[in-house]
């Protein structure tokens, strides 16, 4: 939910998706083409810089959003670097530290970086209906971009009905024992699950009200000077790649 | 007497699990009317609304738009449901997309018009429901009043000649209830077809032309508000009369009788307004 009031309110909303779209595409590529794990660590910095510095997101959202991926991404590096060592003849610490793979795992984490900084900083700058407009003017199919529509709005509304249904639960003691609790989680599951069917009925038969016969189509935003930020934006992409291949 | 523009005749319909919602019901509304449709819950008022906008077809009897049988086929559903516009009551299950804008532009997109009219119908029916300011807001971070405008809105944006609005006034506050009829008024006096089922019988006395009442799947009552809520009958089913109506009728019993010829008092405001004329005629007399 951070991401979306961040997406709604930062100070690039009214920057075309295309540009934002162009830049984060360069952030993956410079990601990818970076020859050192220094190289990808400075463009995760520059991609990250621009997004709290150029798009105006407060830091401390930035860090609560990206720390989940980043605790991700920590424990997926220490358990390549730490292995368990179940040979106690030795003795000592059962924890063996690889040392010969540490370039591979910095290589992977400096990318990843990047690459997350690249993604955050769409994530963080576009509204979710805009990236999905974008991507069809990318041609990606229309049967994948409806799902992600209606899994959007559907995230909202299913989580307010998890939320009111919790609330009710709980205003009867539904999760006031542990035993208590396994119980309400049931009859909650059980409730969504039927809750979902009722709504995509009702979402099917609202789209037939509005006259629609298949793919959902939707006016697509109007940007001001879109051709000008895309071509800055490219430059900006352009230049983020040479400068981490160069270096 | 003026032509109906949508006609029920003998409709009755059975959902699937055998529950008799419809049982021979017929109807005519004018072009241009304001109806209520009334009926406690389980009454029939949402399936009667997903009849006339061509959703559920009638097991018996048929429907009429401007005289002409409903045509069921794809193309006469498409044209059919651009004129006749449907509000679900809950909001949630009709929204699809997550900007309010966006959302109000399905219903146009999916009539297939060109995008500078789809553009300029979406900004008027903005502006019709006071959302103009909302227009780039995500629609979760919406009050549920609002929420409800986008929903007019996204089908005032077809321009539809008839306009149902299933419960309208639920959930709503005192102010958000006056500004939707404010609404309501400005459409019915540019000329649309206005249906509204409700609960809300002091508003039917004020606003509606027509009422209509439904018990159990048949239709109970229809006519002008004061003929239908005079009806005992109509009173019993619904469980009382409208305020001013029952007020009205206490004081002719006190011998203040404020019908003056034609004119019945049919809202507060109206009420206050006889009795004070009424009081100086007195003192006119005296
Ligand atoms: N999808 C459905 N399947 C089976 N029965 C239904 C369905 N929808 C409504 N009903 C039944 O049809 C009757 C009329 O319902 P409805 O038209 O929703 O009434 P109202 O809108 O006046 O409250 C009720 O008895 C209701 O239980
Ligand atoms: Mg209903």
């Amino acid at each position: 939910m951070l991401t979306e009031q961040s997406a709604y309110t930062n100070r690039w909303r009214q920057v075309s998706p295309v540009a934002k779209g162009c830049f984060a595409c360069s952030g993956i590529v410079a990601a990818c083409a970076a020859g050192s794990p220094r190289a990808a660590l400075l463009a995760a910095l520059i991609i990250s810089t621009v997004t709290i510095v150029g798009a105006g997101i407060p830091t401390i959202r930035y860090l609560r959003v990206a720390a989940p991926a980043l605790t991700f991404l920590l424990a997926s590096a220490l358990s390549l670097l730490v292995s368990l060592d179940f040979d106690c003849t030795t003795g000592g610490m059962p924890f063996h530290l690889a040392k010969s793979e540490f370039p591979r795992v910095a290589a992977a984490c400096s990318r990843s970086l990047a690459c997350l900084a690249a993604l955050l900083f769409l994530a963080l700058t576009t509204p979710l209906s805009d990236t999905i407009s974008l991507l069809r003017r990318c041609k990606v199919p229309d049967t994948l971009l409806d799902l992600m529509t209606l899994c959007y709005r559907t995230l909202f509304v299913l989580s307010e009905a998890v939320h009111e249904t919790m609330v009710a639960q709980s205003a009867r003691l539904g999760y006031a024992t542990a035993r208590l609790s396994i119980r309400s989680l049931g009859g909650l599951t059980a409730n969504l699950t039927v809750q979902i069917w009722q709504r995509s009925q009702a979402l099917h038969l609202a789209a037939e009200a509005r006259g629609n016969d298949g793919t959902l189509r939707f006016l697509e935003n109007r940007y001001d000077n879109s051709w000008q930020h895309a071509i800055i934006a490219a430059a900006a992409g352009v230049l983020l790649i040479l400068f981490v291949v160069i270096l | 007497m003026t032509k109906p523009v949508i006609e029920l005749k003998n409709v009755s319909y059975r959902y699937p699990d055998g529950t008799a919602a419809l049982t021979d019901c017929s109807l005519a509304l004018v072009r241009g009317s304001r109806t209520a449709v009334l009926g406690s819950n389980g009454a029939g008022k949402t399936t009667l609304f997903l009849h006339l906008n061509g959703l559920l077809h009638p097991a018996q009897g048929k429907l009429l738009f401007d005289s002409a049988p409903f045509d069921y086929s794809r193309a006469g559903l498409r044209s059919l449901r651009s004129k006749v516009g449907l509000v679900f009551q809950n909001p949630d299950s009709q929204l699809f997309s997550a900007c309010v804008r966006e959302d109000v532009s399905f219903g146009p997109m999916n009539m297939g018009l060109a995008e500078t009219i789809v553009r300029q119908r979406v900004e008027d029916a903005l502006e019709a429901v006071d959302l103009l300011d909302s227009a780039d807001k995500p629609v979760h971070n919406l009050s549920y009043g609002q929420k409800k405008r986008v929903c007019i809105a996204g089908v005032l944006a077809m321009q539809p000649e008839l306009l149902l609005l299933d419960e309208p006034m639920a959930g709503l506050d005192t102010s958000m209830q006056e500004h939707l009829t404010g609404i309501l008024d400005e459409l019915h006096s540019a000329g649309m077809t206005i249906i509204i089922a409700t609960h809300d019988l002091d508003f039917v006395y004020s606003w509606a032309d027509e009422a209509v009442v439904l018990q159990q799947g048949r239709l109970l009552a229809g006519g002008s508000p004061t003929e239908v809520f005079g009806r005992a009958d109509v009173q019993h089913e619904l469980g009382g009369e409208p305020f001013v109506a029952e007020i009205a009728r206490s004081l002719s019993l006190l011998g203040i009788d404020l019908r003056d010829k034609e004119y019945i008092p049919r809202s507060t405001r109206d009420l206050l307004k006889a009795l004070s004329m009424h009081s100086t005629k007195q003192e006119k007399c005296i």
